[in-house]
């Protein structure tokens, strides 16, 4: 039955979907977990990187976090490719605003700018649509600290605390039972850690495993974004007991 | 010989611009209102060649305007100033430029802080505690050198407004026509009764 | 009839010793020995002179006159303050911080330079000398409105042959009081309580205007004038350096130093909280 509305991103299926985006959505949920936590003091991302071979080169940068700009970050989960031009188009649109403006784009604004690109082709263009989803993490005067999710249809929506990917039903369960309202950031992450561990196949994690990116406020009220580095990724999880095991495959590697 | 004052306080900024609208050596209109509200905060005084400066003023002003309805916010005082700049930037290399120089002054919604911008048809912007612009210039940014501080009271800027207007009227060898004055503070703008009629004398 | 004509036409200072000495004075207060000037041999020197001065209108002139200047003097209860800067500028150059712009005429009198920097300093100069041969015939003073018009008359004289003068004449003479007027090279001669001379003249006005009063009291007066030549130095490019300050008093004038603008000005900035545009920070 739907064989016939496959193939068309424009066109209806008679009950009223449209599969390419919801195909789209499917490719997205066997994508690494994402998930986004907003306290009251700031926002937490973090995201379960794939490993697929030991062979690869681990250290290169970020691949499911990325700054947009300098008041935003977000968590990637889905097809990689599709996300570098959302991506880049995102921090093209915040530059322009800065350039127009001399501030920051508010955060909502530049979900939007993104949403619409990716609504664009779910109606026109014959294309496919982008198969990824966005989890943003940001601040502007206005709304404070916000945090929200995008899809490939081009939905947006604030949020608490989400998540996105594979298993993201039960981490976000997980999430709505042990989300406390006014949670100061520390504790955000703890709540991020554990929430990854249980999503996740392995209950051990390490740092060449997950990413992790927060958005807060210094002593002297400015913004700061920050992709964690491995040390911190491992301290954090050694202080949640989530590490794994230093004698593992770690050790192998260094004495062979 | 037109005449624009812009003066910021401790929560307020007060623009002020001649009232009359002259062309050639006639004056055509003596109750002239040379400023366009751009959002509830935000207020820009204009001088410069006729017809350019209400076509620029409205033109920003439905800018500003289309943003808010857009985005359900309204852009911040700094935040048009930093466009304005840019729309005359782009305007000074076209076939043919604005001719407008501008006053914007606005309490910033958020941060409640007052502010203003001088920008002339060349797209240079400053922010200024106080500023003004054509002849005006001359005789009024001394006083204000002296008078103004960042933390004056309304009273004591209209105080400080009224020492210029004096002295322009004193000086200037043609009559303005007195003052329009209005006042932007965390509640919006309002227009300001300002009394025009007392005669000052050189001593 | 050519001869007529020129005799006529050609300026008053070349007829020489014609008549009583005394007499002439009276009616020509231009140099009478050796004031012989060249004229550029040709048939309107004012032109020429605009055409090689002019700056404005020709960047790369020939010759750049030192102009620009703040002046201002007014009276009040207690007397004339007088008071100037010192910047000379020829073009966009500054050409002397340390120029003496007021003038000692005699004990009681006081001129100010403004405009072409030779042309003030020359005819100040010879004012001066006019003020104490009028003294030396006349066992007195020379009035501050006789001076002044000898000046008027002399400029007059020369008007339309590119002088360029803002002169303000400051004195006492028992029989005037303490009087002021203003003379410019168009000719024009004005008494009056307050003027301000100079590309800065605005500026002072601006800050004089503002606070003056004619019951101000001695301090105040030279506390204003000093204020407003130094508005005047913050706001104009074209003057500068230091304030210079004179009190005419009943009994002549008083000088009230010969001051650097840039310590007075932080000062003025720091412990009074003025020239709040003046910020360290970056926008």
């Amino acid at each position: 039955m739907s064989r016939r509305y496959d193939s068309r991103t424009t066109i209806f299926s008679p009950e009223g979907r449209l599969y390419q985006v919801e195909y789209a959505l499917e490719a997205i949920s066997h994508a690494g977990t994402a998930l986004g936590i907003l306290a009251k003091d700031g926002i937490v991302l973090a995201a379960e990187r794939k490993v697929t071979s030991k062979l690869l080169e681990q250290d290169t940068s970020a691949e499911k976090l990325y700054i947009l700009n300098d008041n935003m970050i977000c968590a990637v989960a889905g097809m990689t490719a599709d996300a570098n031009i959302l991506i880049n188009y995102a921090r093209q649109a915040a530059q322009k605003y800065l350039l127009t403006y001399n501030e920051d784009i508010p955060c909502e604004q530049l979900v939007r700018r993104l949403c619409d690109l990716k609504q664009g082709y779910t109606q026109h263009g014959g294309l496919r649509p982008f198969g990824v989803s966005f989890i943003y993490a940001g601040y502007d005067p206005q709304r404070q600290f916000q945090l929200y999710q995008s899809n490939p249809s081009g939905n947006y929506g604030g949020w608490k605390a989400t998540s996105v990917g594979a298993n993201n039903a039960s981490a976000q369960s997980l999430l709505k039972q042990d989300y406390k309202e006014d949670c100061d950031l520390k504790e955000a992450c703890g709540m991020a850690v554990k929430v990854l561990s249980k999503t996740m196949d392995s209950t051990k994690l390490s740092s060449e495993k997950i990413e992790f990116a927060t958005v807060g406020k210094t002593k002297d009220g400015r913004i700061y974004h920050h992709l964690w580095g491995a040390d911190e990724i491992t301290t954090l999880l050694k202080e949640h007991d989530l590490a794994r095991d230093e004698t593992g495959a770690d050790g192998d590697r260094v004495t062979s | 010989m037109e005449v624009l004052l812009g003066i910021t306080g401790k929560d307020f900024t007060l623009i002020a611009a001649s009232k009359a609208a002259m062309r050639g050596a006639t004056v055509l209109k003596a109750a002239d209102d040379k400023t366009r509200s751009l959002n509830k905060h935000t207020l820009m005084a204009f001088s410069g060649e006729a017809g350019d400066t209400i076509q620029f003023a409205e033109y920003i002003q439905a800018n500003a305007q289309l943003y808010s309805m857009r985005n359900g916010i309204d852009l911040s005082p700094s935040a048009v100033a930093n466009f304005v700049r840019g729309e005359l930037a782009s305007s000074l290399r076209s076939r043919k430029p604005y001719n407008v120089n501008l006053l914007l002054g606005g309490v910033d919604p958020i941060t409640l802080k007052p502010s203003l911008y001088w920008l002339d048809y060349l797209a240079s912007l400053a922010p200024l505690p106080y500023a003004a612009h054509g002849y005006a210039q001359y005789y009024c940014l001394s006083i204000l050198d002296k008078h103004h501080h960042p933390d004056i009271d309304y009273e004591q800027g209209l105080k400080i407004l009224r020492m210029c207007t004096d002295e322009l009227k004193r000086r200037l060898p043609i009559d303005f026509k007195g003052m329009l004055v209005k006042v932007i503070t965390k509640d919006g703008i309002k227009e300001v009764e300002y009394n025009d009629d007392a005669r000052v004398a050189c001593p | 009839m050519d001869t007529l004509v020129a005799q006529y036409s050609r300026p008053m200072f070349e007829k020489e010793n014609n008549y009583d000495e005394d007499q002439m004075d009276l009616y020509n207060p231009a140099p009478s020995m050796s004031l012989k000037f060249a004229m550029p041999p040709i048939a309107q020197p004012s032109a020429w002179l605009r055409a090689a001065t002019d700056d404005h209108a020709n960047p790369d002139c020939p010759i750049k006159i030192a102009h620009g200047t703040t002046t201002l003097a007014f009276r009040f209860q207690g007397g004339i303050i007088v008071a100037t800067d010192s910047r000379a500028t020829a073009g966009n150059w500054i050409a002397s911080q340390t120029v003496k712009k007021v003038i000692e005429i005699n004990s009681c009198l006081l001129g100010t330079m403004a405009g072409g920097a030779a042309d003030c300093q020359y005819w100040l100069a010879y004012l001066g000398m006019q003020c104490r041969l009028y003294e030396l015939r006349h066992h007195r003073r020379i009035s501050v409105a006789a001076a002044s018009k000898i000046l008027a008359n002399l400029v007059y004289s020369y008007k339309g042959r590119g002088l360029s003068m803002g002169t303000m004449c400051a004195g006492v003479t028992p029989s005037e009081g303490p009087a002021l007027y203003y003379i410019d090279s168009d000719g024009t001669r004005l008494a009056g309580n307050m003027f301000c001379v100079g590309s800065g003249q605005t500026f002072a006005y601006g800050v004089l205007d503002a606070e003056y009063s004619y019951d101000l009291s001695e301090e105040e007066a030279l506390a204003l004038g000093s204020r407003s030549i130094l508005a005047a130095t913050h706001r104009d490019a074209y003057s500068g350096g230091f304030i210079n300050l004179y009190h005419v008093k009943e009994d002549g004038w008083v000088k009230h130093g010969f001051n650097d603008t840039n310590p007075i000005f932080w000062k003025t900035k720091l412990e009074k909280g003025e020239f709040s545009n003046v910020t360290s920070e970056m926008v």
